[in-house]
C-alpha cells in the first residue's frame, strides 16, 4: 500500500524537497538532464508499466504521449488536471498536498518526451492549501536550479506554472479546461481537432491527471515491469481510491490494482453497525451504480469493474448502506448535472434541467406514475449526442439507480416518501 | 484538390481534405437540419442538430464539425440520425415558448420549420418553461431573449465579423443567457446582421415589429446605394409598403452582410416630411398644384430666369440613379449648357478625380497591406471595411494618414495624422522616401522636401507588402488641394506597386462620372455655378443644408430673389420649402427603377419595390417630360432600362485639360473638416428614425487638438458652429474635426 | 477601483502567461479584486478589469457569471460554503446545513443580520473523505459536528 503516489504519507515533511529526493526523488529527471535517458526509452517504460490515465477515462498514458508532434516547431504544452470536482473523488487533493514533488517531476519528465517547454498545472480554485504548497513545491525546485531554460547546463529547458480555476467542474474536461486556462469560460471544445494538435492557445498540448504524472517519476525509477507487476493484466500499478459515504473511516488508499472490493470496504473499516451494503458507485459519481451483490464480487481494476457494470472511473468509491434512500440521493447527484453544466449544448443544458426538476418533484411527493419512464427516455436522449462527457455523466446515474431500484422509485411515486426508515 | 471520396445517403461524393460533412451536404442539396451552423461564421456545434449517423461510430455525429474522411458512409436520414436530430429538437422545444403567432420570426422561423419537420410529437415535459428578461440592446434589434436557442451565432457574428464584441453568452448551465454588458445599445454598423443570423426570434427588427407577417410580404431584388458597394438586398413590402430590407447574397458585392445604413434607412420612405404632391411658390405663397400646373410654371419660370444657355445650372445629389443622371446631362446640354454638377461637397474641383480604382472588392480581401487616406473607413464603407478586415486577420497590416485617429475593428500599425493641408507635403515626403528607397530619379518639386522615420514607415511597409492597396476616402472632399493629393497618391502608387481604392466617390457617383455629369467645354461646376451668373436651377434631390460644401453659399445662392429653382425632392424640409420656387415630388430610394455602378464598376439595376406615395414620380419620369415640355428631342422613353442602355453604351469623355501641379506651399491656418455622420449621408437615411437613435445616428462632435483649441479659444464642450467641442489628443493640430449628424454651418 | 497592490497581484498572474495571452489571467483578477471588495463583484469593476487586461468587457463578464466562485450581490464578511453533494450528503451534511441556518438565523444564500456570515451550499469541494466539510476563506474544515460548527463559528469576528 501506498508505494508510489502516497509513498512518502508516514514520513515528516511529506510535501518537502528534500524528502522527495531522499526517497529517490528527481533522480530520473537528473538523469535526463545528464542525457542518460532518451524520449523513446521513457515511452518504452510507460507503455511496459501499462499506466493508464487516472482522470477517468483511463487511456494509457505513454500513447497519449506518443501522439504529441514532437519534432513540429514551435511551441508545446503540458497541463497537469488538478481540477479534481467529481464528487467522491479527493485524492489529487492529497497528491498535491503531501507529494507535490513527483507531480512537478512527472510534468517535466513529460515536457521533455514531448518537447514541450512550458507547463501549467490547473488547480480548482478551491484548492488553496495545495495551491501554497505546490507553488512553494516549484520555488524549491527553481531554487535548485532543477527548472528554468538550459537546466544545469543541458539543451533541456522546462518551465511550470500554476493556474486556478474559480469553480466549474465542468474545467476538469481536458477542453473545457484549456479554454478556461485561456481565460475563457470553460465550456468544452468540440473534438476533432484533438489538444495534442490544437490545445492551449492552437498550439500542440497533452493533458494529464495529477494522479499520472505522480506516478511517472517513480515507474521510471523502479522500471516499467515492476509498476505493471504491482497490478494485474490491463491494469498496471497501484491507483489511489477515495472510499467514502456510509463506511466508519472514509479515506483515500493507494492499493494495487486488482485489490478485491472487500478488502478496500474493509481499510474504510467497513460499514457502521447493524448496517449492511445497498450499492457502491465504483469510479465517482459519474459512473453507473452498482448493487451491493456484484460489487462485492468486484476487484478494484478496469476490467473487472468494467465486467460488473461500471467504470473504475477516477477511483471514487462511494459506499451507500442500507439507509440510503436512493430517490433523494439520484437528486442529489441531478441536481449536481444540472449545476455544472457548462450549458453550451442542447441536449445536456435542457436534459439535466429536466432530469432534475422531474426528481426534485417526485422527492416533493408530486411524481406521476409515467415519470420514470419519461426520467429512462430523457437521459438516453442525452447519451452520446452532446459535446463533451458530462452528458453521458448526467445520465448514466439516473439509468443504473432507476434500473437497479426501480421499486423503491415506484414506492416514493406512490406514496410521496421513501420506502427507506432514515433514522436520525 | 478534390480527394477525398465517401458516401452520403448512398450517393458516392467527391470533396477536399477538411471539409465538412455539412458543407457536402449542402452543395449535394441534402438536407441536414441545423442551427449553430452558418457558412459565414466559425464552427461551434453546439445546438447538435445535425447530427447524422456514420458508419462504424457508435455515436452519431454532428455534420458541422466533422470533417468527411475517405470511404466513410454517412446516412442523414437513416434511423440513428433521425431519433438523434428528433431528440434534440425536443430539447430545444421544452423550454422555447409557443408565441409562434405573435413572433415577427413566425413563417421563416428555422427552428419552426423543423419542429414542422418532425411532426406532431407532443412534449412530454411539463415542469415550467423558462422564461428571460430582456435587457434592451438599442433601437435597431428587438430582442425576445426567451425564444434564444443559445446557438451563438450573434455572438460569432459580432466577434468574427463585425469585430466589436458586445454580445456574449454569461452565465452557464441552464441559465445561460446571449445578453451585450451593458444596455446602451449596440454599436456595430453591421449589428442588424445578427437579426439574418439569428434562426429563431430572439433577435428581429426592432421598426418592423408587428408590422407585418412575414408571408404576407413579397421580396423584391433591389440594390442599396447608399455606398460604394451597391449592397444586394431584398425589400419586403406589404400593401404597396416597404416594411423590411434584408440582405441578398451576393459572394463578389456583400456576401451575405448588409450595413445597418442599407438595411434601416428604409424608415425613411414614411417620414412626414415626404413631399406628396407637386408645389409652386406664387408671391411667396406655396401652394400645391396638379402636375400639370407645376410643370409649366417650372418650365416658364426656367425660360423666363434664362437668358442664355449659361445662366441655367443643374445639381444632383450623388445618390441619383444612372437614369436620372443620364437624362439631366441630356437635358442640361439640350439647353446648351454644360452647368452641371454633383460634386457639391467637393472643395477643389480643379480637376476631374480621376483616380480610378484598380481592384475589385473581392480583391480587397486578399491584400496584405493597406494605407488609408482620410477616411473613417469603418464608418463610410462598412461593407468594405469588412473586406479590409478580413484581409487583417489573414495578416495584413493597415497604416493610416487621417485628420483623426478612429475607432477601427481591427489593428492599426501606425496612425499618422494630418491636418487636410498638411497632407499633401506629408505625402511629398512619402513620396520622396520612396523614390529615395527605390533609387529612381527624384521629380525637381520633391527637391526641398524632408523626410523622417514615419515617413520611411509608411514607404517601407508599401515596398516590403506584396499586395498593398492605397485607399482614399471621402475626407479628401473638402481638402482645398485634394487634386494634388490625388496626383500624389498615384506617383505613390506607381511606385510601389500598390494597388488604389478611391473611395471619395461615394453613393452613386460612379454612375455620374460614367455619363460625364461634370462640366465640359467651359461649363461652371458647382461653385461657379453658385457663385456666378446663374439664374435658374435644376436641383435633384438636393438638400442645401447637408449637401454643400459650403451651405452659407448654397441656401444665399438659391434664395436670391432673382434666381428660380425647380427642385425634385422626396422631401419638403424648411430649406428647400424657403429656395426652391417649385418642388416636384420625386420618388425615393425603393420607389423608383434604377442603377447603381458599384466599386467593382459593375451597373447593378433594380426595379421599384413599391409605387411612390401621392403624386411623386420617378425622377427619370419627371425629367423626361421636363424635357419634352422644353422641347428637347430623343426622350422618348418609356421605361428606364431604355435609359440606361442609352447611358451604358454612350461614351461621353469628359475634357480634362487640368495639370496636377503638386508644388504647393503650406498654408498654416486652421482649417476645418465637416463630416456628415454616416446616417446624415443623404435624405432618406436622414429620415429614418431608428437609425436617428443609434450611437452612430447621435455622432456629434467637433474634435480639437489642445494646443489648436487654445488658438481658436474652444474649451471642452463649447459649441463650434453648434457641435459641442471636444479637445483630444487623438486629433491632428491645425483642423478641427466635425463629426456630427447635424446640418452644415457656415 | 482596483488598488496599485491588487494590480501588482494580478501582474504577477499575468506574467505566467505568454505574451498577448494577458486574458488568461482574468480569473485570478477577478478573484483578487473581489476579494478587495469584500468578497463581491460590480459592473465597474469587471469593466476595470476589462480594460485592464485589455478585454471587451462582455468576455470578461461571460466568466464572471460561469465560475461559481464570484459573488454579483454582496456577501457576508466570511461566507461558508458548505458542501451537499453526495459523500457529505452520505455523513449528514443535510442537518449539519439545517443547525447552521438556524443557530444564525439565515437560509443558505443570505447574509446574517450583522452582516458577518453568509452560507452558500455548494457541490463536491474534493475534499470527501473528510465530509461533511465546509470551506471558509482559504480554509477548509473537515468532519464537521454541530459541536465543531460552534467552535468555528465562535471564533469569526
Ligand atoms: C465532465 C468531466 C469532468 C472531468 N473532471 C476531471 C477531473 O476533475 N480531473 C481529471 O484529471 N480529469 C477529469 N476529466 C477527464 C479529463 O477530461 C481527461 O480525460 C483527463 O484529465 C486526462 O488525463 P489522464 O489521461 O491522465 O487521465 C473529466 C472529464 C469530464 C468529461
Ligand atoms: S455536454 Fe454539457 S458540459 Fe459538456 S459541452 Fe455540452 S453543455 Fe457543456
Ligand atoms: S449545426 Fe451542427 S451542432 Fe449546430
Amino acid at each position: 500500500m501506498n508505494e508510489v503516489c502516497f509513498k512518502n504519507l508516514d514520513k515528516e515533511n511529506p510535501a518537502s524537497l528534500a524528502t522527495y529526493e531522499l526517497t529517490g526523488g528527481y533522480k530520473v529527471w537528473r538523469k535526463i538532464l545528464n542525457g542518460e535517458l532518451s524520449p523513446d526509452q521513457i515511452l518504452a517504460e510507460l507503455k511496459t508499466s501499462g499506466l493508464r490515465g487516472r482522470g477517468g477515462a483511463g487511456f494509457p498514458t505513454g500513447l497519449k504521449w506518443s501522439f504529441m508532434p514532437r519534432n513540429q516547431e514551435g511551441q508545446k504544452y503540458v497541463v497537469c488536471n488538478s481540477d479534481e470536482g467529481e464528487p467522491g473523488t479527493c485524492h489529487d487533493r492529497d497528491i498535491l498536498r503531501y507529494n507535490p514533488h513527483s507531480v512537478i517531476e512527472g510534468m517535466a519528465i513529460a515536457g521533455y518526451v514531448m518537447n514541450a517547454t512550458v507547463g501549467y498545472n490547473y488547480i480548482r480554485g478551491e484548492f488553496m492549501e495545495p495551491y501554497y504548497r505546490f507553488e512553494e513545491a516549484i520555488k524549491d525546485v527553481y531554487d535548485a536550479g532543477l527548472l528554468g531554460t538550459n537546466i544545469m547546463g543541458s539543451s533541456v529547458s522546462f518551465d511550470l506554472y500554476t493556474h486556478l480555476g474559480a469553480g466549474a467542474y465542468i474545467c476538469g474536461e481536458e477542453t473545457a479546461l484549456l479554454e478556461s486556462l485561456e481565460g475563457k469560460k470553460g465550456q468544452p471544445r468540440f473534438k476533432p481537432p484533438f489538444p495534442a494538435n490544437v490545445g492551449l492557445y492552437g498550439k500542440p498540448t497533452t493533458i494529464n491527471n495529477t494522479e499520472s504524472f505522480a506516478s511517472v517519476p517513480e515507474i521510471l525509477s523502479r522500471g516499467g515491469q515492476w509498476f505493471a507487476d504491482l497490478g494485474v493484466e490491463n491494469s498496471g500499478g497501484t491507483k489511489c481510491f477515495s472510499v467514502t459515504g456510509n463506511v466508519r473511516k472514509p479515506a483515500n488508499f493507494e492499493v494495487p490494482m486488482g485489490t478485491p472490493f472487500s478488502e478496500l470496504l474493509e481499510l474504510a473499516g467497513g460499514l457502521k453497525k447493524g448496517r449492511k451494503l445497498k450499492a457502491v458507485i465504483p469510479g465517482g459519481s459519474s459512473t453507473p451504480l452498482l448493487t451491493a451483490k456484484t460489487a462485492m464480487k468486484m476487484t478494484m481494476d478496469y476490467d473487472s469493474i468494467e465486467n460488473a457494470g461500471s467504470m473504475l472511473g477516477a477511483g471514487s468509491v462511494i459506499i451507500m448502506d442500507d439507509s440510503t434512500c436512493m430517490v433523494k440521493t439520484l437528486t442529489r447527484l441531478a441536481h449536481f448535472y444540472y449545476d455544472e453544466s457548462c450549458g453550451q449544448c442542447t441536449p445536456c443544458r435542457e436534459g439535466t434541467g429536466w432530469l432534475y426538476r422531474m426528481l426534485q418533484r417526485i422527492l416533493d411527493g408530486n411524481g406521476k406514475s409515467d415519470d420514470l419512464d419519461l426520467l429512462m427516455s430523457v437521459q438516453e436522449k442525452i447519451i452520446g449526442n452532446t459535446i463533451c462527457a458530462l452528458g453521458d455523466a448526467a445520465a448514466t446515474p439516473v439509468e443504473s439507480f432507476i434500473r437497479h431500484f426501480r421499486p423503491e422509485f415506484e414506492y416514493y411515486i406512490k406514496h410521496g416518501k421513501s420506502m427507506v426508515e432514515i433514522d436520525g | 484538390m478534390v480527394d477525398i471520396e465517401f458516401e452520403i445517403d448512398g450517393k458516392l461524393v467527391n470533396a477536399n481534405q477538411g471539409d465538412s460533412i455539412i458543407s457536402i451536404a449542402d452543395r449535394e442539396g441534402i438536407d441536414v437540419p441545423r442551427f449553430c451552423y452558418h457558412k459565414k461564421l466559425s464552427v461551434a456545434a453546439n445546438c447538435r442538430m445535425c447530427l447524422v449517423d456514420i458508419e462504424g461510430n457508435p455515436k452519431a455525429q454532428p455534420a458541422c464539425s466533422t470533417p468527411v474522411a475517405n470511404g466513410m458512409k454517412i446516412y442523414t436520414k437513416n434511423d440513428k440520425a433521425k431519433n438523434a436530430q428528433k431528440a434534440v429538437m425536443e430539447f430545444l422545444l421544452i423550454n422555447h415558448p409557443l408565441d409562434c403567432p405573435i413572433c415577427d420570426q413566425g413563417g421563416e422561423c428555422e427552428l419552426q420549420d423543423v419542429a414542422m419537420d418532425y411532426g406532431s410529437d407532443v412534449s412530454k415535459f411539463n415542469e415550467g418553461k423558462r422564461i428571460v428578461a430582456d435587457k434592451g440592446i438599442g433601437a435597431l434589434i428587438q430582442t425576445d431573449m426567451t425564444r434564444c436557442i443559445h446557438c451563438t451565432r450573434c455572438v460569432r457574428f459580432g466577434a468574427e465579423v463585425a469585430g466589436i464584441v458586445e454580445m456574449g453568452l454569461t452565465g452557464r448551465g441552464e441559465d445561460v443567457k446571449i445578453e451585450p454588458f451593458l444596455t446602451e445599445g449596440i454599436q456595430s454598423e453591421l449589428s442588424g446582421n445578427m437579426i439574418d443570423v439569428c434562426p429563431v426570434g430572439a433577435l428581429t427588427s426592432k421598426p418592423f415589429r408587428y408590422e407585418a407577417r412575414t408571408w404576407q410580404m413579397n421580396a423584391i431584388q433591389s440594390i442599396a446605394r447608399h455606398d460604394l458597394v451597391g449592397s444586394n438586398i431584398y425589400t419586403q413590402t406589404y400593401r404597396g409598403k416597404v416594411k423590411r430590407v434584408v440582405a441578398r447574397d451576393n459572394e463578389v458585392v456583400n456576401e451575405t452582410w448588409i450595413s445597418d445604413r442599407d438595411r434601416f434607412s428604409y424608415e425613411g420612405l414614411n417620414h412626414e416630411s415626404r413631399s406628396l404632391s407637386p408645389k409652386i411658390k406664387k408671391n411667396n405663397e406655396w401652394q400645391d398644384v396638379s402636375w400639370e400646373v407645376a410643370l409649366d410654371f417650372a418650365v416658364s419660370g426656367l425660360k423666363e430666369n434664362t437668358q442664355m444657355p449659361s445662366q441655367f445650372g443643374v445639381l444632383a445629389s450623388k445618390h441619383s440613379t444612372l437614369e436620372e443622371f443620364y437624362l439631366l446631362q441630356k437635358l442640361t446640354r439640350s439647353f446648351g449648357s454644360e452647368n452641371i454638377d454633383y460634386r457639391l461637397d467637393k472643395a477643389d474641383l480643379s480637376i476631374d478625380n480621376s483616380l480610378s480604382s484598380t481592384i475589385t472588392l473581392a480583391e480587397l480581401e486578399s491584400i496584405d497591406h493597406a494605407l488609408i487616406v482620410n477616411s473613417y473607413l469603418r464608418l463610410e464603407q462598412p461593407m468594405i471595411n469588412h473586406r479590409i478586415r478580413k484581409a487583417t486577420l489573414s495578416g495584413a497590416s493597415v497604416n493610416t494618414i487621417n485628420i483623426k485617429k478612429f475607432d477601427f475593428n481591427y489593428g492599426i500599425s501606425l496612425e499618422v495624422l494630418s491636418a487636410p493641408q498638411r497632407t499633401v507635403s506629408m505625402l511629398q515626403s512619402v513620396l520622396k522616401s520612396l523614390h529615395e528607397k527605390t533609387r529612381t530619379t527624384l521629380p525637381k518639386y520633391l527637391s526641398k522636401t524632408k523626410t523622417d522615420v514615419t515617413h520611411n514607415k509608411i514607404a517601407d511597409d508599401l515596398i516590403a507588402a506584396e499586395n498593398p492597396v492605397i485607399i482614399l476616402g471621402e475626407h479628401i472632399n473638402s481638402n482645398p488641394s485634394s487634386s494634388n493629393v490625388v496626383g500624389l497618391i498615384s506617383e505613390i502608387a506607381a511606385l510601389s506597386n500598390a494597388k488604389i481604392a478611391n473611395l471619395s466617390l461615394t453613393g452613386n457617383s460612379l454612375s455620374a462620372e460614367r455619363v460625364g455629369f461634370k462640366p465640359a467645354n467651359g461649363g461652371s461646376d458647382v461653385t461657379s455655378m453658385l457663385s456666378g451668373d446663374t439664374k435658374s436651377f435644376l436641383l435633384m434631390d438636393v438638400d442645401p443644408n447637408y449637401d454643400f460644401i459650403s451651405s452659407k453659399l448654397a441656401t444665399d445662392t438659391f434664395n436670391k430673389k432673382n434666381v428660380f429653382v425647380v427642385s425634385l425632392n422626396s422631401f419638403e424640409d424648411e430649406q428647400t420649402l424657403s429656395s426652391a420656387d417649385v418642388i416636384l415630388p420625386l420618388a425615393c430610394f425603393y420607389e423608383s427603377s434604377g442603377t447603381h455602378i458599384n466599386f467593382d464598376g459593375v451597373a447593378q439595376s433594380f426595379s421599384a419595390s413599391v409605387s411612390s406615395p401621392g403624386d411623386s414620380k420617378p425622377g427619370w419620369k419627371i425629367i423626361k417630360v421636363l424635357a419634352d415640355l422644353l422641347g428637347f428631342e430623343g426622350f422618348d422613353y418609356t421605361d428606364s432600362s431604355q435609359v440606361a442602355d442609352d447611358a451604358l453604351s454612350i461614351d461621353i469623355t469628359v475634357d480634362n485639360n487640368s495639370e496636377v501641379n503638386i508644388e504647393v506651399s503650406e498654408d498654416s491656418q486652421v482649417t476645418a473638416h465637416w463630416q456628415n455622420s454616416p446616417y446624415a449621408s443623404d435624405a432618406i437615411t436622414r429620415k429614418a428614425k431608428a437609425l436617428q437613435e443609434t450611437q452612430i445616428g447621435k455622432i456629434n462632435d467637433a474634435f480639437v487638438s489642445d494646443l489648436t483649441a487654445k488658438e481658436l479659444k474652444l474649451s471642452e464642450g463649447d459649441l463650434y458652429h453648434g457641435v459641442p467641442v471636444s479637445i483630444n489628443d487623438s486629433v491632428a493640430e491645425g483642423c478641427v474635426f466635425v463629426h456630427t449628424y447635424q446640418s452644415r454651418q457656415g | 477601483m482596483i488598488s496599485d497592490q491588487s494590480k501588482k497581484e494580478i501582474d504577477f498572474w499575468v506574467k505566467k502567461y505568454p505574451e498577448g495571452r494577458e486574458s488568461s489571467a482574468v480569473m485570478q483578477a477577478l478573484t483578487i479584486v473581489q476579494k478587495e471588495n469584500n468578497g463581491s463583484l460590480t459592473n465597474e469593476l469587471i469593466k476595470e478589469i476589462a480594460g485592464y487586461l485589455g478585454m471587451p468587457v462582455i468576455s470578461v463578464q461571460e466568466v464572471a457569471t460561469f465560475y461559481e466562485n464570484y459573488n454579483h450581490k454582496p456577501v457576508g464578511k466570511y461566507v461558508i460554503r458548505f458542501c451537499h453533494n453526495i459523500s457529505c450528503m452520505l455523513n449528514g451534511s443535510d442537518d449539519l446545513i439545517s443547525y447552521l441556518e438556524e443557530k444564525l438565523e439565515v437560509k443558505t444564500g443570505e447574509i446574517s443580520k450583522n452582516g458577518l456570515v453568509s452560507v452558500k451550499k455548494v457541490e463536491c469541494l474534493g475534499a470527501c473523505v473528510g465530509g461533511p466539510m465546509c470551506q471558509i476563506g482559504d480554509q477548509y474544515y473537515e468532519h464537521l459536528t454541530t459541536k465543531k460548527i460552534d467552535e468555528i463559528l465562535g471564533n469569526l469576528k
